[in-house]
């Protein structure tokens, strides 16, 4: 059975929302990913996430330069122009992507101005399974009291973001995509820190 | 022969350019995101703003629920429900707790909303500093270099006036402690609901074109002076002429027989409830 333009993307969309207004929460799509019959050679739940908010008005930049083959899918599906990193309104990085590249990446893309905070970029990001039981803690709105979250991010990943937001409203916002399914999200309010513990 | 229109009225591309509106305006809590308001079958200005909220957000599961200044059953509510309704087949409810997603006019409803439910405020007005700057390019440019003295003005003007601060509804609020926030006109009343809220409160204002968020458990401090502490509607000693709550927002009539001021529950489904649980008890007791 093929994705459901409406139905499936509506409910990925109520869920990114939900994962987005409450960070560290994660969410699972599997039952929308169940009806993707393509492979793209990514998490679904990556690719479905960028079916959700990708179309002709926007763009967006692969990280990994290999995968013209990414780019072509996500260009046919959804009609959105692939830019240089500096211009994309949607960063889409793999698990494979080097670090370096990432925070290369990081410290270029754009984060939108004080007046138009708006105009930033969106990264999409495949990881490892996402769990609740990690060593990276949240605060912010959104959050009670803390939120732990696990990606696999390194130390470096969290100080090229901290590096990027700190001049809110300025800033970027994520979303993690998973192997399994599972999404979750972290807009640029939120403090993350990496405990050496948990 | 009638078409049958698009799930939810609007074509996918409309949708999705709201959602990744909504997506940014709730990362950035308080700021107005420009977004492109549709055309839509009602006028600008009757919730054109809340309604493509709800359409961009709803589906086939959702129950909804739509209140117009308190009211389940005014006009306004009962035209938008009905477009919803027929665009998505989806269930309409009166009661706060069955509802997943709650678009209102003007009130934030009694019964405390729950963190798997969506309120959706129509706005008139989007820009606090409106009043004191005409211009959206200047607005615009003090939001970002965090000028609010515009605002305060306002409060401070109302103080030398009246000797309080006279906003009647649509009290400006700090939200996260950076941008300074119409919280479309509800009563102050409503104002500390905002707060910590569990649920997550959405605001389209589609004549300005503007979507903006308060993503649940969020700091919204209504402003204030030290020596002028913002305070909400008082009905001491009143309650609801119907179902006798106290503590609720209450709306003020005139008796016509005795010319006397009545009180009743502003919020029409919660007055309801009262009465519907009170008559229960009732009923329940005599039978025994």
């Amino acid at each position: 059975m093929a994705i459901d333009q409406i139905h499936d993307l509506q409910q990925v969309y109520r869920k990114l929302l939900h994962s987005m207004s409450r960070p560290g929460t994660i969410s699972s799509i599997e039952q929308e990913t169940e009806n993707m019959d393509v492979d793209f050679g990514c998490a679904d739940a990556l690719m479905l996430s960028a079916m959700v908010l990708l179309d002709a008005e926007v763009t967006f930049h692969v990280l990994s330069t290999k995968r013209r083959d990414l780019i072509e899918k996500i260009s046919e599906y959804t009609s959105a122009r692939c830019v240089p990193l500096q211009e994309a309104d949607f960063i889409i990085v793999l698990q494979e992507d080097r670090e370096s590249e990432i925070l290369e990446a990081m410290a270029q893309c754009k984060i939108g101005n004080l007046i138009d905070p708006q105009q930033s970029s969106t990264w999409i990001i495949e990881t490892p399974a996402l769990s609740n039981k990690g060593t990276l803690l949240l605060t912010g709105p959104g959050i009670e009291t803390e939120a732990h979250l696990a990606m696999g991010q390194s130390f470096e990943f969290w100080q090229a973001r901290d590096s990027r937001i700190k001049e809110y409203p300025m800033g970027i916002d994520m979303i993690f995509a998973d192997g399994s399914s599972q999404v979750a999200c972290l807009p640029r309010t939120v403090t993350a820190i990496l405990m050496e513990v948990e | 022969m009638r078409a049958k229109p698009h799930f939810a009225f609007f074509d996918e591309g409309s949708k999705k350019e709201i959602r990744r509106a909504t997506l940014k305006a709730v990362a950035i809590p308080g700021y107005q995101v420009p977004f492109a308001s549709r055309e839509m079958p009602i006028a600008r200005g009757w919730g054109t703003g809340g309604l493509q909220l709800t359409l961009s957000l709803i589906g086939k599961t959702d129950v909804l629920k739509v209140i117009d200044q308190g009211a389940d059953e005014s006009v306004n509510a009962v035209s938008i429900k009905k477009l919803v309704q027929e665009t998505t087949g989806v269930q309409t409810t009166d009661q706060t707790e069955e509802a997943d997603l709650i678009q209102s006019r003007h009130r934030i409803p009694e019964t405390p909303m729950t963190k798997d439910q969506i309120l959706v405020l129509q706005v008139p007005m989007p820009e606090p500093l409106r009043p004191v700057e005409a211009r959206e390019y200047m607005t615009k440019r003090m939001h970002s270099e965090d000028d609010y003295s515009g605002a305060w003005l306002m409060l401070f003007e109302q103080i030398v006036k009246y000797g309080k601060t006279a906003t009647a509804a649509d009290h400006p609020v700090y939200v996260n402690g950076r941008y300074v926030m119409a919280p479309s006109p509800i009563p102050r009343f409503d104002n500390p609901r905002m707060h910590q809220s569990e649920a997550l409160i959405l605001l389209g204002a589609g004549r300005e074109k503007k979507i903006y968020a308060v993503p649940p458990f969020t700091n919204v401090e209504s402003l204030a002076f030290e020596d002028y502490p913002f305070a909400v509607e008082s009905f001491k000693g009143k309650e609801c002429q119907l179902c006798g709550s106290a503590h609720v927002f209450l709306d003020e009539l005139i008796d016509q027989k005795t010319g006397e001021p009545v009180y009743q529950c502003n919020d029409t489904s919660y007055c309801m409830e009262q009465l519907n649980s009170r008559e229960k008890v009732e009923v329940e007791s005599s039978y025994a």
